[in-house]
């Protein structure tokens, strides 16, 4: 033990006294102030025929307690408004509330930023950064996305170091308790997250991994993979995600956005297709939010960019499984907002 | 498995008392490591690094450079250094380039 953890500090020591070298650039540094931002989508989806009415309000408060200390929070109002008989009658449903995240986070130094409270699962990273309805290019949710995501009560340490200018290192650590509190539901594990990002490539790469400390104690992995090319339009997107007991499974998406067009319409297009399949584990339903048999779907999209804050949307998928194959179909409008809390300078 | 646990151990430790032991390096003199270079010659310098940093790391979510008043670009800037994983660097040429 003595001579690894030794080697292990060694380690460190070493890659934080390297990036430390690297003279910060700038001193201009306003002071932070409240800022009230989020979203709304309205996404009405027919999946096998049958709509439904997906309206969602999602407001972030970002509130700076010192120029080290922010407090951030993100809440979500979503109807899923269905009609009474599958099909025919009026659409009906409730408005499910949900505190996605309610943290504090310190910023320690330069490669180091500590977080308390409430925060997203730092598993792969639709959760964390692709999840809100005006920023992931497929409407729907992936077939793995519950694998390892959602919500946790605890504490993260995550930061980033850059290598030479042309390597970013980014890390995240967590663990989080057990609770079943309305609105506080938190899974009792732990966890880590490490990736690889290079900023002239655009190309991103990291593996996450989580073991739960409760019930079956099952222990979940993810691979992520994310490539924007500086000049062609074209972004690729995939996550991997496996658990022996709840199931595995991957998603590919590919878009392409019609930005070198001559015509100013034409270059706010983008065309977007995805792709994912998903397979049970050995105990089927120990995650019930996932789907209760093997499934592939492929799906393809377009969005049309408004302006940064609106988006229309309409996509169209095809839905694999042994019972049965199905269509799904998505068509909405998204806009998202920031408002500062406080009057400009 | 047990010398894995405690190489992890060790580093999760070591990070976090880095935050308090590793000097808060907020401000620097800009004139010590580009002297010898005017100060608009900086600053044009300072705004073509932040808007490639915009590129590569804000422009895989946003469409275009979203305006905001600097104090509120001051806090978006710190909460995409945790949403989107921003290194120290990236997060000060971002906010330069936001803000002019």
């Amino acid at each position: 033990m003595s001579k690894i953890g030794i080697i292990a500090v060694v380690c460190l020591a070493a890659t934080v006294v390297s990036a430390a070298q690297d003279a910060p650039p700038l001193e201009v540094d306003p002071d932070p102030a409240p800022v009230l931002s989020g979203y709304l989508a309205f996404v009405p989806t027919w999946d096998s025929g049958n709509p439904t009415l997906v309206s969602i309000i999602s407001p972030v408060v970002l509130v700076p307690l010192s120029r080290d200390f922010v407090v951030e929070s993100r809440a979500s109002f979503e109807g899923d408004f269905q009609q009474r008989n599958g099909n025919s009658g009026d659409f009906t449903g409730a408005i499910e509330k949900s505190l996605d995240y309610a943290e504090i986070d310190y910023i320690g130094n330069r490669y180091v930023t500590l977080t308390a409270g409430r925060f997203l699962t730092p598993f792969n990273i639709f959760n964390e950064r692709l999840y809100p309805n005006w920023i992931r290019n497929t409407q729907t949710d992936p077939l793995i996305f519950p694998i390892g995501t959602g919500s946790d009560n605890g504490a993260m340490v995550r930061g980033g170091i850059s290598v030479e200018n042309d390597l970013n290192v980014n890390y995240t650590f967590y663990f989080s308790t057990l609770s079943t509190g309305k609105y506080f539901e938190s899974e009792r594990h732990a966890g880590a997250r490490v990736s690889l990002f290079l900023p002239v490539e655009r190309l991103e790469i990291g593996m996450s991994t989580q073991h739960v400390l409760q019930g079956t104690r099952v222990n979940r992995y993810g691979f992520h993979f994310q490539w924007q090319p500086a000049r062609p339009p074209f972004e690729v997107r995939s996550e991997v995600a496996y658990s022996r007991e709840e199931g595995k499974g991957l998603w590919a998406e590919g878009a392409y956005r019609f930005r070198s067009s001559p015509s100013p319409e034409l270059s706010r297009l983008q065309v977007v297709a995805r792709t994912q399949v998903f397979r049970l584990g050995t105990l089927p339903g120990s995650n019930p939010d996932l789907p209760s048999t093997d499934m592939k779907r492929t799906e393809f999209g377009a969005n049309y960019y408004l302006t940064d804050g609106w988006k229309a949307l309409a996509s169209y998928g095809r839905t694999f499984t042994s019972a049965g194959d199905s269509n799904i179909w998505t068509v909405g409008m998204t806009y998202r907002f920031v408002i500062p809390l406080v009057p400009s300078q | 498995m047990n010398l894995l646990k405690n190489i992890l151990l060790l580093f999760m430790l070591g990070i976090v008392g880095g935050a308090f032991a590793l000097p808060n390096e907020k401000r620097s003199d800009p004139s010590g490591s580009v002297a010898s270079i005017s100060s608009t010659e900086r600053d044009a310098q300072w705004r073509l690094e932040g808007e490639r940093r915009y590129r590569a790391n804000c422009g895989r979510c946003h469409q275009a450079p979203h305006k905001l008043p600097p104090r509120a670009m001051a806090m978006a800037i710190r909460h995409m250094r945790v949403r989107a994983m921003l290194t120290d660097d990236d997060m000060k040429y971002i906010l330069y380039y936001m803000t002019r």
